[in-house]
């Protein structure tokens, strides 16, 4: 059950989901989840979000590294 | 946050590295201009090319795909099936779902069948599957695009990965290897086709973001092999500089590519480092080498080798 007074960052890649206190703007959110924002990109569900966008309680956010190695 | 660019739309993609944000329509002109200019300054594809793209199933690659075929260019997709367990079947996925929404069919190489599976292989010959993936990947690229009368082969390596390797490269001062970086690798007459990187002007992050918005369904996780790869210590360097002075990436690169750049020989110098002479054909395969025989033929004789003596029966 998710906390509908939360913000809720999953990071697939990681295997992580975090419950965070909204609102709060992206970079609040990935540095409070230790991401550097040059390395990910934020999506919610179709859309891409800005590092200055503003997430509200109740939101799903995904964090997904863009990092390929090899 | 509005669009930079048409100052209208609400923006999707914040490029601080170009001190800019985007719409998503005017990303997309963004993103394929920068490509588009990549290629032309660098006079990395013609018109009339015919482009076997390399597809690994992540976002580089389709990208690279989608944007040569938007771009008008003639193109197939070539995968390598590297029989990584798990890993190589979800990627495989990802190519033949794309390909079939553009109408493509790739063309596929797989390594088990081949008798080098990169996991078994790396075992064999006890090398780091990177290495030997390259060589193998390398192999397969040349092999079937002067099969297929490609006149090129394009590969997804974004800035990112050129400056990682750029940066690797300096701090081990690999003057062949420096010299020898570049987008840019031209075919030879004894049958090595012409390599290119159109993605190289462009970050992961942009990658990443045109293949999302454009709905590109690539696979996320990372190779499992590449886990301990060097190339992810220079890419996080680069990545807190870039952080901290936004743009030092492509200011690095640019300036790596100058022509005045004495580390730099140009796209002429495309030979390897132990190359001596003109390339000649592979004594077992045909394949140009340098040596007797190439360097995949050499490891593929490893590993047959390893395999035969782990089967062979242990006398008492």
């Amino acid at each position: 059950m998710y906390n509908v007074g939360m913000i809720t960052v999953r990071l697939p890649q990681k295997k992580m989901e975090l419950e965070l206190p909204g609102p709060r703007r992206v970079m609040d959110l990935l540095a409070e989840a230790g991401v550097r924002p040059t390395t990910v990109i934020v999506t919610q569900g179709r859309r891409l979000l800005t590092k200055d966008h503003r997430v509200e309680d109740g939101t799903t956010i995904d964090v997904i590294s863009v990092v390929s190695g090899g | 946050m509005k669009c930079k660019r048409c100052r209208r739309a609400e923006a999707a993609v914040d490029l601080p590295s170009h001190h800019a944000a985007f719409c998503t329509d005017c990303f997309f002109l963004f993103f394929r201009r920068q490509v588009t200019e990549g290629i032309r300054k660098l006079r990395l594809l013609a018109p009339e090319d015919r482009v076997l793209v390399c597809v690994s199933g992540g976002k580089d690659s389709l990208v690279l795909w989608d944007v040569l075929m938007d771009e008008g260019y003639e193109t197939e997709g070539l995968y390598i099936d590297l029989g990584i367990d798990g890993y190589s079947d979800r990627s495989k996925e990802k190519v033949l779902a794309y390909a079939t929404s553009r109408g493509k069919t790739p063309i596929v190489v797989d390594l088990a069948k081949e008798g080098i599976p990169i996991p078994e292989a790396a075992r064999c010959v006890r090398m780091q599957e990177c290495s030997i993936c390259g060589t193998v990947k390398r192999y397969f690229f040349n092999r079937v695009a002067a099969e297929g009368k490609f006149t090129v082969v394009a590969t997804g390596h974004n800035l990112d990965d050129e400056t990682a390797r750029l940066l690797g490269n300096l701090l081990h001062w690999q003057r062949d290897h420096l010299a020898r970086q570049h987008p840019l690798l031209p075919g030879t007459d004894e049958g090595l086709v012409r390599k290119v990187k159109p993605l190289w002007r462009v970050s992961e992050v942009e990658t990443a973001a045109y293949g999302f918005l454009k709905g590109i369904d690539y696979v996320t996780e990372e190779c499992p092999m590449s886990e301990d790869a060097t190339s992810l210590v220079y890419k996080e360097a680069l990545s807190r500089i870039e952080d901290r002075m936004p743009g030092t990436r492509i200011v690095f690169y640019k300036g790596f590519l100058d022509p005045s750049n004495p580390l730099r020989k140009g796209p002429e110098a495309a030979a390897p480092a132990d190359a001596v002479g003109t390339p000649r054909a592979c004594a077992a395969c045909g394949a140009p080498t340098y040596a007797e025989t190439c360097s995949y033929c050499r490891m593929k004789e490893r590993v047959r080798k390893a395999r035969s003596l782990r089967a062979a029966p242990v006398s008492r």
